[in-house]
């Protein structure tokens, strides 16, 4: 699914060179779940930037999902980052002033569907979140919990290949930060490919693979062994899932 | 109380100094406010400097007690106008031969080629002759820098104007000199200090309301002798061969006007050519009714509706233009106040007021103000020259009178206030914390 | 343009939380278009007005304006036998085909009139008040061929017509078409006789005063010039196309050659006089269209602040749309549709201002209405020097990177 070779990605001031990234190799099959940790400032964020395409890379070959992307333009990029990635940032990043349903929207309408296509799409990926009766709430109505699954939500709609999920549940208390990585692992049940950036060694521990970084390389990685999960056939979207067992909750926890 | 005005002196100069730092940190866009304001500002300044030349009272010492005298005396039922504001012979001498007015002038527009009867040179200069009663210059407060004005009305002797002299005699005292106006010879006993009069109320009809003042103030009785033909309007019921004819002819075109001192003299002087026009209706000669008007200079002035409307709306459209300005200005100035929030922030935190932020802003907006209304002086004096260009007829009026410049001082000022007013209500309404953020 | 991608509602929706710079804007765009609408309005009156054709050969006709300084002239035989002179030698230079005499030009307003009515029907001038002030014009013998005259009826003033000054015989005049009709309707008017003399001929008409309606174009000319010397204060030169700036540079040396004792106010050709007649509005015309560039300028720099100020905060939304598949193709268009939306809504408003204006404005000048071409035209300005002003704004916009999207700070 994801296969980059000896990426280098230095960032340039006017006197000092920083390697946030340095000969990083990583493949990642389709299917898995990698959790991705490290110091802070070893470059687990810039390498997920990377992966997400958010941030060039200046040295070294990357190949998501059979693509080659090095010198691809940036409208192909663009293309490339809706169709098959999946993002969930750390601080959800809802656009304040549009709904739920508009923004989970947002993405489609860069894919090109009609709006029909896009209701359903819409409506699909809240109901797999549970929030589908709070279509027209803005994100200020809600709390971090469910503002991060509209995220989720978000990041489905287009049933992209790969999700990339950088520190998750960074801002959430315990029990809304359960939630999400229930939501998570059902969708690598699933099927889904997801790699995720985290510091909690808990979280890291629970998926079947972790891998450390360490001043801008890959260190050692451990295959964990999934407590009691098992990962279906590869190379499925993400968006064949039956409904779960997400409740929708009645009171905003 | 000492220590309160010491405070707010001190209060002041800090916020004239913060004022100062906050300009050098967005000089790009406190130049587009004060720009654009000034602009603003400039050209409703000026077009405003032309009307208040077109509205003012030129005689405000006695604009109130001297009269424009109309007569409805033309002799068929077919009048050119009721009532007339140019009159026969015969009625200007009706009315200058009457001892209610203070002073009255009658007269008429002419023009010459004058000339130093003593050069050798042939050269001669096209001159505006006013030929008039001796009464026109205690009438018009004329003033005289040597000499004074002619006597009666049949004499050989002239008054001229500060640059006739400058031209002829290079300002010299030239009473006693003699000019030759075409082929006459006369002398000068009376030259004027430099005399502007706008708009000119004694001849503000036929679009001269914005000329000059005369070069040359001739006797009348001598210029009609001479037969110095008529520059303005004049009009007839017979023919004539010039004006030399017209003591005793039906030709309408000398304009009269009195001195009254007060109402009572307005209204015997009233009654007098009323009783002179009922004579002339019971001899059958005042075919329309009686109609003998007398208008202050101002009602004169509005009644010639001189303002010109091609400058009032240009002004209305100056108007609309310093609104677009202010505009502008608030909306430069919400985004700097924006972005300048979490300096706010800082301060409000370590204990500045709203009222202290709110001084500072309106300190700063002064001074913003004080700019472009200085600025906006030379951009109304720019202006008005451009204006010429535009619309030559305005070339006497486009002065800045004090007065103007004051005014824009005080519109760039209460304009820079003003814009700031929403963006510094806004800036009032944040949270400290979130500034800091 | 690929404008599927917009959610407009969702534009609309941040438009409307930001209602105060979004109302500013909107109220400047509003007032510059009413004043745009307005100006051109004005403009092209003004135009029109201008080219309104005069019945003359502008462009080849070249007139002085002379008058002598001397007293000697008043001895009007002496006057009269300069005069002659003037008119022989100017008759003499190369490329000039006739020279006249006259007291005064068409193209004026007011100027020297009389009534007129014909002898026998008085009464004609109280059902046509134009009659009362018809052009009096005195012409000297060539005044038709200098100004290029067409006779519809009889002939022009000839040497005959020219009276002793001290006839008592009635004059024979010369009327324009619109006097003709005015007088007599559809009759031959050669023979009558009116209050003014006996006519002999009528001319098409002349614009003799742009200000008076286009049939009430009244003018009468009569051959006593000569006797009324001292008012033929402009010589009427028609020229040979092509050679107008040869005679030109020659006509004030020719006439102080005669006499030295002459003012030479003014050279000017026909079509010059025309273009003075309308100084004015001209003037107030170019007036308006100046304000109206500085009204767009400032307008313009509201437009760029306003769109760099609501992108510097919205940077980091830009970012997540990057990061969420816009191209760079669709934050351009979505910030240019985001202006494009205000001018949109100011222009509109700007049309009930260009409305208002007009009838404001009407009140002190006059001006035709606006129609809807102009309107549209108006706006497309508008929206040019709008997206002209806010490009770089939109372009550096577009390139704001992804990776700002998980930018903390």
């Amino acid at each position: 699914m994801l296969k980059m070779n000896n990426i280098s990605r230095i960032y340039q001031s006017d006197t000092i060179q920083t390697h946030a990234l340095r000969d990083f190799s990583l493949n990642v099959e389709a299917g898995e779940f990698v959790a991705v940790t490290g110091p802070s400032g070893s470059g687990k964020s810039t390498f997920l930037n990377v992966a997400g395409l958010l941030d060039h890379f200046d040295r070294g070959q990357y190949e998501l999902d059979g693509v080659s992307v090095q010198g691809l333009k940036d409208n192909e990029l663009s293309r490339l980052r809706n169709e098959k990635i999946g993002f969930i940032f750390q601080n959800y990043n809802l656009i304040p002033d549009y709904s739920i349903f508009d923004n989970v929207d947002m993405p489609l309408r860069y894919r090109g569907f009609n709006a029909n296509e896009r209701k359903r799409r819409v409506e699909e990926a809240l109901e797999k979140v549970g929030l589908a009766s709070r279509l027209k709430y803005l994100p200020s109505q809600l709390s971090g919990g469910q503002q991060q699954r509209v995220a989720i939500a978000r990041a489905l709609a287009g049933e992209p290949k790969i999700l990339l999920a950088d520190e998750p549940t960074g801002n959430l208390d315990s029990l809304m930060a359960r939630q999400v990585m229930e939501i998570l692992h059902d969708l690598n049940k699933d099927g889904a490919t997801i790699i995720m950036v985290t510091h909690d060694t808990d979280q890291a521990r629970e998926v079947n693979r972790n891998v450390q970084v360490i001043d801008g390389q890959l260190a050692d990685f451990r295959v964990y062994a999934p407590l009691d999960r098992q990962a279906e056939q590869t190379g499925k979207n993400i968006s064949a899932v039956a409904s779960k067992n997400v409740n929708e909750e009645v009171v905003d926890a | 109380m000492r220590r309160l005005s010491m405070r707010s002196a001190s209060m002041l100069a800090y916020n004239l100094t913060l004022a100062m730092q906050s300009f050098k940190r967005a000089p790009s866009l406190y130049f587009l406010v004060v720009l654009t304001l000034s602009i603003g500002v400039g050209l409703l300044c000026a077009n405003l400097a032309l009307v208040n030349s077109m509205a003012s009272d030129p005689i405000p010492e006695k604009s109130e007690q001297l009269f424009h005298v109309s007569m409805n005396t033309w002799p068929n039922d077919d009048p050119q106008a009721e009532p007339f504001h140019i009159l026969r012979y015969r009625e200007a001498m009706k009315i200058v031969s009457s001892d209610i007015p203070k002073n009255s002038a009658v007269f008429y527009a002419s023009g010459v080629y004058a000339r130093d009867s003593a050069s050798p040179s042939l050269k001669r200069f096209d001159s505006s002759v006013r030929a008039t009663t001796p009464g026109f210059f205690s009438l018009t407060n004329a003033p005289f820098a040597y000499g004074s004005g002619f006597i009666k009305s049949s004499v050989m002797e002239v008054v001229i104007g500060h640059e006739l002299n400058q031209k002829i005699f290079t300002g010299e005292n030239s009473v006693g000199k003699v000019l030759e106006l075409d082929g006459e010879l006369l002398t000068i006993v009376g030259v004027l200090k430099p005399w502007r009069l706008r708009p000119l109320f004694y001849h503000a009809t036929e679009g001269r309301a914005f000329n000059l003042t005369d070069d040359i103030y001739a006797p009348l009785e001598t210029s009609i002798d001479l037969g110095w033909s008529i520059h303005a309007r004049s009009s007839s019921t017979v023919s004539y061969k010039g004006v030399k004819f017209t003591r005793d002819r039906d030709v309408f075109y000398l304009q009269a006007w009195v001195e009254l001192e007060n109402s009572a003299k307005k209204q015997a002087f009233q009654y007098y050519l009323d009783n002179y026009s009922q004579s002339l209706k019971d001899v059958g000669e005042h075919p329309l009714a009686i109609r003998n008007e007398l208008r202050d200079v101002n009602a004169w002035l509005l009644e010639q509706n001189i303002v010109d409307q091609k400058v009032l709306a240009f002004t209305l459209a100056s108007v609309l233009f310093l609104c677009v300005c202010v505009f502008n200005a608030s909306s430069l100035l919400l985004s700097r106040f924006h972005s300048a929030k979490f300096e706010v922030g800082l301060r409000r935190a370590i204990g500045a007021s709203n009222k202290n932020i709110l001084m500072q802003g309106i300190t700063e907006s002064a001074l913003l103000g004080v700019i472009a209304g200085l600025l906006s002086l030379l951009l109304s004096w720019l202006f008005l020259k451009l204006s010429i260009k535009f619309l030559p007829d305005l070339e006497n009026l486009a002065v800045l009178e004090p007065k103007l410049l004051l005014l824009g001082v005080l519109l760039a000022l209460v304009t820079a206030i003003f814009s700031a007013l929403y963006p510094l209500y806004r800036g009032t309404r944040y949270t400290i914390s979130a500034e800091l953020k | 343009m690929n404008f599927a991608t917009l959610n407009i509602k969702g534009l609309i929706k941040s438009l409307l939380l930001r209602k105060f710079t979004t109302g500013l804007l909107i109220l400047q765009l509003a007032i510059t278009l009413g004043l745009l609408v307005n100006s051109a309005i004005l403009a092209f009156d003004t135009r029109e007005k201008m080219s309104k054709p005069t019945g003359l050969d502008d462009e080849n006709i070249l007139i002085v304006s002379t008058h002598p300084t001397s007293g000697s002239y008043r001895d009007l035989d002496y006057y009269r036998s300069i005069v002659n002179e003037d008119l022989s030698k100017l008759n003499q230079l190369p490329g000039v085909n006739s020279v006249s005499i006259t007291n005064q030009l068409p193209i004026r307003g007011r100027g020297m009139l009389s009534n007129t009515h014909d002898i026998d029907n008085p009464e004609q001038e109280k059902a046509d008040k134009y009659l009362k002030d018809v052009k009096y014009t005195l012409a000297g013998e060539h005044l038709a061929e200098a100004m290029g005259f067409t006779i519809i009826e009889g002939r022009f003033l000839n040497k005959s017509d020219e009276l002793d000054f001290d006839s008592e015989a009635k004059n024979n005049i010369v009327i324009t078409e619109s006097l003709k009709k005015g007088l007599y309707g559809d009759e031959s008017a050669i023979g009558r006789e009116t209050n003014n003399g006996i006519i002999v001929g009528v001319i098409k008409d002349i614009m003799l005063d742009p200000t008076l309606p286009r049939d009430k174009q009244y003018g009468l000319f009569m051959n006593t010039i000569m006797k009324y010397i001292f008012i033929g204060r402009f010589y009427v030169i028609n020229v040979e196309p092509g050679q107008m700036a040869n005679v030109r540079n020659q006509v004030s040396d020719t006439i102080l050659a005669v006499q030295a004792e002459r003012d030479i106010f003014d050279v000017f050709t026909m079509s010059e006089h025309l273009k003075n007649f309308y100084r004015d509005d001209q003037g107030l015309s170019d007036l308006f269209l100046l304000l109206c560039g500085l009204m767009i300028f400032v307008t313009a720099i509201s437009s760029y602040a306003y769109s760099q100020f609501h992108i510097s905060r919205q940077k980091k939304y830009i970012g997540i749309r990057r990061a969420l598949g816009a191209r760079k193709k669709d934050i351009l268009l979505y910030v240019l549709t985001e202006n494009w939306l205000v001018y949109a809504v100011g222009c509109v408003l700007g049309l009930v201002m260009a409305l208002g204006f007009n009838i404001l404005l009407s009140q002190y000048i006059s001006l035709s209405k606006p129609d809807m071409m102009l309107f549209l035209l108006a706006s497309a300005v508008i929206f040019i020097a709008g997206t002209l002003a806010t490009w770089i704004p939109a372009v550096k916009t577009s390139n704001i990177p992804p990776v700002i999207a998980t930018r903390t700070v």
